[in-house]
Order: structure tokens, then sequence, then C-alpha cells
């Protein structure tokens, strides 16, 4: 039966065994690669989205629960890469290997839309469970300092 | 160049390199200009492929191929910057290509932080052949002399009249240029681009997720296999219920994938008594991922289980601390270590011990290939994609020149992607299941089926004079080898070590001895991101520590004694130890943390310096400490790395950021432990990694400045962390830590 949900702004559909985690059916049934496996027990937040803007593990998370749900990804932050977090990310060139980022990003995103200038022991709550196996740790601490003063500055100069 | 590379394999494949340069690899491929159709409402265009590494657009862009594999250290950066340095090309428009496995990239291995230190040479050769060129082919036009012209960002200038052509302008005319052989390099003070902090080319791809990693990788018609593999290592699938799971949904196969010997790691010999094969196993193939594990799930499979069934952590703790305490075969020993510790004034014996450990990258092992006929194609997330293509050749039984590997972005390599058993498993599956087959390896395959750094023991004995001064200092050192893993037994005892003969403080106490002996073990063995240093520093450091606090000294004092005055000492094949550099990076950080400064009661503050793969680094950790709640903070790392010529300042802070935080990940949290041969730990809640709470707030790098040759730095952080972590322990609580990973019981008072 087919589960329908709203995947980065747009409507989607798909015809799957309704246990499949959601993580695989963007990867292997809308090829949708930016989502990433780390370790299918939301232990390592690698599979991090957004569903109704709260990050979530979609490795243990079923596609029948997201049905009627609002969805985001990685390529859903951002058409080129222009959100703040991302800029933020290249501009402490944060990456490494780059596997845990879209993970690290999509928390840091959720964690700023609840807290706008966290400190770093919110940053420590929320993004423990994100590993990074690199090190980008001190980078990540930055980087979201840094896109929550380019956001806060954008909200204060719309004020 | 310093003494202490890690491993002898690393040095061979550091000699291969060399050798590698002899040949004009920045002369690989001919000349020639490439023409490209245009589309129907544009010209044709053309470009400048002067050798293999660069191509020059006529619409200004210049891509620059990167031979090597980007496991997350940079070389995807570096690396071009390298070439565009002397190709004086605006670094803004340079696209970087990864390079396929192709003969005319020279050496592609990717590993023993070599990339850069190997590369060095021979990519500024490649980039000012191309310059040259250039400039040639505008004097040419201008009919002046090729001495009136310079390049500079891009354009051939002509000096006196300042006419300027773009070399997208030149592409023709400089492809009818002979290449230079021994093309004018750069002075360094001329650098632009060399020692200037340049941010990652990847970081874009790596924040839009638009990056394809290995698991990435997407064909059409494409099947996902997950294997149940043999739970020890060695045994076999005696009996599987393949009917039952065949009929599960979206299951197109179900077979036995048999162990495959893995040729040709780093040329080693293979030799009788070696065990490196991949692991046997049940594939099932299926549509996709989530219906391959589920099915997998139904599969019951009964093994032939290998003798070593019954080993365990604790027999072969055992059997090393028996080992370690007995002598050994005498990898150096200089002076009279027993005549000169009789009569020690004060002496001190301690007993080291560290686990083996999984490397666990964030991407799981995996491999896609493509078996047609007696061809195969890979995409691979490779750290040795020419070992992957002689594995798979020599397994499949088709010649070396039918594999074709393409290389994939890396999730984290650390040594796991030089073994290349995921390559032979997902060409076997392939063959096997007549398709395209990406192989899945779920946490708990990555983790119970990995190449481990080997669990060690060292008993350490040392004796000081009156005055203080380390007299005598034997180490006797005991673990699996991992040079036998893939040699076989018929290696020298010098060979088998895991330890080294330069190993600190080698050089420095005028009776040292230093001697080891393998304990047999069942496990599979590996490299991991700095091999033997990675444990053996944290012995060794420590127990330099402990010396100190006998002698009641300072042990920065103490550490600086030691070394003496800036020397350099000859250790053989045509390299030396710096003594001067290896002073300078320890007092760098002592003085950028405030070494003399007094901390808080609970807090402390310990040292640790290592050398090897080119280059110096020292670290200061700082920590809070409280014995009785059995809590640990580090709260700040000071790191101070000498790495020579520094190509690019960002990415050496990164690497020893990274670096630091990995090395900490030993220190703190991770250990695998064996029980009936097999790995008791599955996934991230028993087998721990550092996260984002226990993580410093601070990690200082300070880069030396040096016009030496570019040393490494994937590894060189990686050492010191967790033997400065543990002797700010000792400087916070008087509680020696002698073992990793370190547990609240043993910040223990009392």
């Amino acid at each position: 039966m087919a589960i329908s949900f709203t995947l980065n702004g747009k409507p989607q559909s798909v015809d799957v065994s309704p246990d499949m985690p959601l993580l695989w059916v963007l990867r292997d049934t809308l090829n949708m690669t930016g989502t990433k496996f780390g370790c299918g027990m939301a232990l390592c937040g690698a599979c991090t989205v957004h569903i109704n803007g709260e990050a979530t593990r979609s490795c243990v998370t079923a596609i029948s629960s997201v049905a009627g749900k609002k969805v985001t990804t990685i390529e859903g932050l951002s058409a080129d890469g222009s959100h703040p977090v991302q800029q933020a990310w290249m501009e402490e060139d944060v990456p490494q290997c780059g596997y845990c980022q879209s993970g690290q990003i999509m928390s840091a995103v959720a964690l700023l839309s609840k807290k706008p200038n966290p400190t770093d022991a919110d940053i420590d709550d929320a993004m423990s469970g994100n590993i990074c196996r690199c090190g980008t740790y001190q980078r990540i601490r930055k980087a979201i300092h840094r896109a929550a003063s380019m956001q806060t500055g954008k909200a204060k100069s719309a004020a | 160049m310093s003494a202490v590379v890690p491993r002898r394999v690393f040095l061979k494949s550091s000699a291969a390199a060399g050798a590698a340069l002899l040949v004009p690899f920045y002369l690989s491929g001919n000349p020639r200009v490439h023409k490209t159709s245009g589309s129907p409402s544009s010209d044709s265009s053309s470009s400048f492929l002067p050798n293999a590494w660069l191509e020059v657009s006529q619409d200004g862009t210049v891509k620059i191929w990167c031979g090597k594999s980007e496991i997350g250290q940079g070389v995807r950066t570096a690396l071009p910057m390298i070439v565009a340095e002397e190709l004086s090309c605006d670094w803004r428009r340079v696209q970087v290509v990864q390079a396929d496995l192709d003969p005319k990239y020279g050496d592609q291995l990717t590993g023993g932080s070599l990339s850069v230190r190997t590369s060095y040479d021979n990519l500024r050769k490649a980039g000012a052949a191309a310059r040259e060129m250039l400039i040639s082919a505008a004097a040419r036009e201008w009919y002046v002399e090729r001495s009136a012209c310079r390049a500079e960002n891009g354009s051939v200038i002509h000096l006196s009249t300042q006419k300027r052509f773009l070399y997208a302008q030149l592409v023709t005319l400089a492809a009818g240029i002979s290449p230079p052989n021994d093309p004018p390099l750069k002075n360094p003070s001329d650098f632009k681009l060399i020692g200037k902090p340049s941010r990652r080319t990847d970081s874009f791809a790596k924040v839009t997720g638009a990056a394809k990693f290995g698991l990435d990788t997407r064909l059409p018609g494409m099947f996902i296999a997950s294997v149940v593999r043999s739970p020890v290592y060695g045994g076999t699938p005696r009996h599987f219920n393949a009917d039952e799971v065949n009929s599960a949904p979206h299951v197109r196969a179900v077979f036995e994938v048999k162990s495959a010997h893995l040729t040709h790691q780093f040329g080693e010999t293979s030799g009788p008594g070696s065990r490196n094969y991949s692991c046997a196993g049940v594939a099932v193939v299926a549509d996709s991922t989530w219906a391959a594990v589920q099915a997998r799930k139904l599969l019951k499979v009964e093994w032939n289980e290998p003798p070593s069934a019954s080993e365990s952590t604790a027999s072969l703790r055992e059997k090393m601390l028996r080992l370690a305490s007995e002598p050994g075969a005498v990898i150096r020993s200089d002076g009279d270590f027993d005549k000169a510790h009789a009569s020690a004034v004060k002496k001190i014996d301690a007993v080291y011990e560290v686990p083996f450990l999984a490397h666990a990258t964030m991407e799981p092992v995996n491999c896609t290939a493509h078996v047609r006929g007696d061809s195969c194609e890979l995409w691979a997330p490779t750290q040795i994609p020419r070992a992957a293509a002689d594995a798979v050749a020599s397994a499949l039984g088709i010649p070396r020149e039918r594999v074709k590997v393409h290389v994939t972005f890396i999730g984290g390599g650390f040594g796991r992607r030089l073994i290349q058993d995921y390559a032979v498993e997902a060409a076997l599956i392939s063959r096997d299941a007549g398709a395209a087959v990406q192989v899945v390896w779920s946490r708990e395959d990555d983790i119970r089926h990995d190449f481990y750094r080997p669990a060690a023991c060292h008993v350490l004995q040392a004796g000081l004079d009156a005055q203080g001064h380390l007299v005598s200092w034997r180490h006797r050192g005991s673990s699996p080898s991992i040079e036998t893993f893939y040699n076989g037994t018929g290696i020298s005892p010098r060979a088998a070590a895991q330890v080294d003969s330069l190993d600190f403080p080698a050089l420095f106490v005028p009776n040292f001895r230093l001697e080891f002996t393998v304990a047999e073990s069942s496990m599979p063995l590996g490299y991991w991101r700095s091999v033997d240093a990675s444990g053996n520093q944290f012995v060794i450091s420590g127990f330099f520590d402990e010396a100190a606090h006998a002698a009641g000294r300072d042990p920065l004092e103490f550490l600086l004694a030691a070394l003496g005055p800036a020397r350099k000492i000859p250790v053989g094949n045509a390299e030396t130890l710096d003594v001067g550099r290896r002073r300078s990076v320890i007092q760098l950080a002592a003085q950028k943390c405030g070494w003399n400064e007094p901390l808080p009661a609970g807090r402390g503050r310990g040292i640790a310096a290592a050398f090897g793969w080119g280059s110096y680094v020292a670290q200061v950790a700082e920590v809070t400490c409280d014995g009785n709640r059995g809590t640990l903070r580090v709260d700040r790392v000071v790191c101070a790395v000498d790495c020579g010529t520094a190509v690019n300042p960002l990415g050496v802070k990164a690497q020893m950021e990274g670096a630091i935080n990995f090395g900490l990940a030993q220190a703190l949290k991770s250990t695998i432990t064996i029980s009936g041969g097999q790995v008791a730990q599955s996934n991230f809640h028993d087998y721990e990694v550092l996260r984002m709470s226990d993580a410093p707030p601070v990690i200082e790098v300070h880069i030396v400045p040096s016009a030496e040759p570019p040393g490494g730095c994937g590894e060189l952080g990686v050492p010191p962390a967790a033997p400065a972590v543990a002797n700010a322990i000792f400087a916070a609580t008087g509680k020696r830590i002698r073992r990793l990973p370190i547990r609240a019981a043993d910040l223990h008072p009392g």
C-alpha cells in the first residue's frame, strides 16, 4: 500500500513494506543518498533527518510512521549549500571524511531552531548522539556558534 | 626524514614509492589536446593535457587529478595545491578529479602518512612541466625569448610589453611543445599556495549530501547483498537453510561465499603460516538493503569451527603477560642493561596493557562489484586500489588488467581499507549472483569482522643513578604480530616484532634493551592509525613519566634533559633523528600551555611526544579528575607539530585535532574483547568511541615554521594523546594509569 508524506517540501508516495525504515526508503527506493547509514540502531546519528522539524534517526523510523508528515533531508536544507549551517560548516572547514556530516548538520539545524544561541553545554547535549570518527567535534562546536550568530544577525537585520 | 616509520611494511611501500619517483611520472601520459564536440549552439572546445595530472581547458578551468584516496585526510586539497602552485594557475578555477586505478598515477597506496611526502616532488614537476610548456607556447607565438616571459595566476606575461595570454588561450599551442625533462621548480619563497591555509575542495559536496561514498554507488539492476560471516575467524559454513531464506520477499539468491587469500597487500610474502584471507560466510542477495537485512535474519548457519574457537581475552592476556615477563628476541641492546641496572640507585618497574581495537570507520565496510565474463568492475572505498585489483583478479582467476577500480569518496580509513577482503567478497558474490552487487556490511559485521589493532602487554624496568639520571631501561613486549599474520611464521623475530629498534628512549639511555615475543593468536590483525605506536607510545611515555617522578624531577625538564642538546643522529637507511626538532616541539607545546603555571587541586597536566613519518609532535593534556567519583574530563590539549613544509596548514591542524580525538577514544572508550574466539562487541553501544560530550573544549595546534621537506601528518597526532592524558591524571591525582581504556575504577585512590 502506498505511503504518502512530504519530502523536502514536495509530495512523495512510496509503495514499500510498511516496516521499512525511512533511511532505506530514501537511499534505496528514492536514490537519495545524502542521508547515511552508520549503525542501524540509532547510536551514531549519521542517518539524522527532520520529521515535522524534529531531529530523528531515520534508520529506526518505520516508513509507516512517517505517513502524512513532513520529512526534510540534507538535500532539502538548501538547493545550493546556502543554509547558514552549511555555510558555517564550510567556513570552519569542518568535514574530514564527511560521512557523518549530513547527520551532524541536520542535528545542528534542529538544535538552532530550538535554541538560536546554544551554549557549549547545549551543543554537547544535542550533538552527542552524532559520532564523528575523524574527530571534528571542536570545529562542529565553532561552526554551530558561527551559524547561530549568522542567523541571529540575519534576524536582527530583518527586524 | 625521520627514522621511526611506523612499520616495516610502510618502509617497503615507501621504498617502492621512492623507486617510482625515479620514473618521471610527471611526464606520464603523452601531451595532447583533447577535443570535445560542442553543443549545436557553441563551438567545439579543446583542452590541454600535458601529463596525467592536469588538464587546462579553453573555458579557463583546470582539472587536477588526485592519485590518492580521500579518506578525510585532505589529499583532494593538499595534492592539487602542489600541482597548482607550480602551474601558477588560478586556484579558484581548479576542479579536483579523483583518479581511478591507473599505472600512470604511480603508487596509489594511501597509507603510512605517505601521500604528501611521496607525491610532493613529482606533483611539483608535473605542474612545472605544464607551466614551462605554456610559457614556451606563448613565447613562440610572440616570437620572443622564453626568458622574457613569466607565468602568473593562469596567464603567461611578456614582461617588457605586459602582453598576456590566458592559459586558456594557449591550449592548442602548448600541446605542440615537448615536455621539459627537468622543469625548473619555484623557489619556496615565491610560493603562493603551498604553506598558505586553504579550505578543503570537497566541503561543498560533503555539506550538501552530494559526495558519493562507496555506499552511495547506484548501478542499474544492482542487487544488495548482506553476508553472515563465520563468528570465529577461519570458520566455514557446514549447513544453512538456503531454501527457506530464498523464499523470503525480494530475495534473489542465497549462497556460500568462500574465504579467499588476500594477495599483495603491501607486497608481503604471504609465506607459510600467514593467515590473511577474507572471512567465509553465507550471502543473501536481494533487491534492496532492507530486504537483504530482513531475509538474513531468517538464515540459520551451522559452522565448522577452527581450533581457535577456544581463545579468549583472558587466555591471551595470561599468555602475553607470561611472555613479556621472560626474555624475548632482542630487538636492540645498547650498553649493558643488567650490569647498569644492578648498580642503579633507584629502580622502578611496571606492567602496561592495551586491548585489541577496531577501526569503526563511520562508513561501514562495503564494496560494489560487477563481474562480467572475465572482467570485473569495482566501485571501492579502498586505500589501495591496486591491491583490490590484485586480490580480486587472484580470487576470480582473471588477469589483473581486467579489473577496473573506481575509487569513491571514503567515509574514514584509519587503515581498515588497506585490507581488501571486502572487495574480494563483493567480486565473488557478483560473479555468483550474475549481476552488479553492492555488499553492505552492517555495523555489527564491521565491528566483529575487522582486522584489529593487536592487544599487547609490556613489562618495563628502569634505573636511576644518584643524580636522578636514567641509566638503565629494559622494555619487554608481547603481542600478536601483524607481520606474521600477513607474511607467515618464517620471518625473523625482528621483522615480527610489534616494537621498533628506535622506540624511545633508545639512543638516549646508555644501557637500553628492547625485547619482543610474538604471542600466537587466532585474531585477524591489521594496521590501525599509527599502527604499533598507537599503543607503544602510551607505554613508553607513561613509563618515562614514572621515571621522572621517581627521580623527583619535573617531567618536562626530565624529558628535555634526557634528549640532550640539539643534534642530528644518523639512524640508518640514510635517515636522521633531529633532536633539535624533537626538542623544539616539546618546548613549544610546553610554552603554549603554560607548563609552569599552577593548576587548582584536582587538575593536572601531562606531556607526551612522538616522532615518525618524517615529522615531530608533542602534546600537553590538561585534565580535571576526581578519583573518588571516578570522573575524568580532558579540558584542553595543546599540540605542537613540526611536519617540515606544511603544504596546507589548515589541513595539518585538522589532522592533529582529529588524531587527538582518535587517540582520546583509545584512551577513554574503546576496547575489543574476545570470548570463544568471537568478538564480544557489536555496535557503538559496546564498542564506544569519542562523542561530542567527551571531546575537549579546546584543542590548540601550533605548527613550527619549517623549510624541511614535507613530513606525514595523518597518524602522527594519535600516539601522544593517550599518554598525555594518563600523565595528566597522575599529576592531578597520583594515580598511575597502566592500561587502556581508562576505567573509572582505575582513577580511584588507594
